[in-house]
């Protein structure tokens, strides 16, 4: 490989790391799942940005169509994993918040 | 260079296990199989770049789209686990012994 591109791997990959040990410290579930779920993308596109010189116009397509599929679908995951963390684990609440509040409201506006 | 890349990634796949193996919610055991799962996206493009063939680069869209299934089909089992057990605490307060770890 070209040693441009072997740079900008060992970059992506450092990200990878530093996601990994983000979810191996930190304390809560909301924190755990903000360190792996935000950095695991921008990793992969930094890879596929090292790796797509190196692999020709078809592996090229593959390593595109794979980061387009992963940029849209990880950010749903992670949408959905907060919530379930939210409505399943209340005793995890941070010290603000909004969506608890408002559920409890609406709930309230509907027993009435 | 590129073995500290493999490494490197070695390296996070064994956290991500760690927290599979100890994580106290359902939610961070999904994360770090999601976070696993990507490391090993990163394996096989530096491993085709590495051999200069693009043979087996599917499989990185394909275990992209299987990582998204997976992660929304486990958080909806957990959301909907909860909001049982919530129900269950919120109709009888007495009898209700919730905080056993999952």
């Amino acid at each position: 490989m070209n040693p441009v591109s072997q740079v900008i791997v060992v970059i992506g990959v450092g990200i990878i790391l530093l996601a990994a040990i983000g979810l191996m410290k930190l304390k809560t579930p909301y924190a755990r799942i903000h360190a792996a779920g935000k950095a695991s993308p921008v990793a992969f596109l930094v890879i596929a940005i090292g790796v797509i010189p190196e692999v020709g116009w078809r592996g090229g397509a593959e390593m595109v169509l794979a980061c387009v599929a992963l940029v849209i679908t990880l950010p749903i995951g992670v949408h959905l994993l907060f919530r379930a963390v939210h409505v399943a684990r209340p005793e995890h609440d941070p010290q603000l918040d909004e969506l608890r509040a408002a559920s409890r409201r609406s709930e309230s506006a509907s027993d009435t | 260079m590129i073995q500290l890349a493999f490494i490197m990634l070695v390296v996070a796949a064994l956290g991500s296990l760690y927290r599979i193996a100890a994580g106290p919610t359902l939610a961070d055991r999904i994360i770090a199989l999601d976070l696993a799962l990507i490391s090993l996206m990163g394996g096989i493009a530096i491993d085709a770049a590495n051999r200069g063939t693009a043979r087996y680069m599917i499989l990185i869209v394909v275990i992209a789209i299987i990582g998204f299934t997976a992660t929304v089909a486990a958080s909806r089992f957990m959301e909907v686990e909860g909001r049982e057990r919530q129900h269950h605490a919120h109709q009888d307060p007495p009898t209700a012994a919730p905080g056993g770890s999952s």
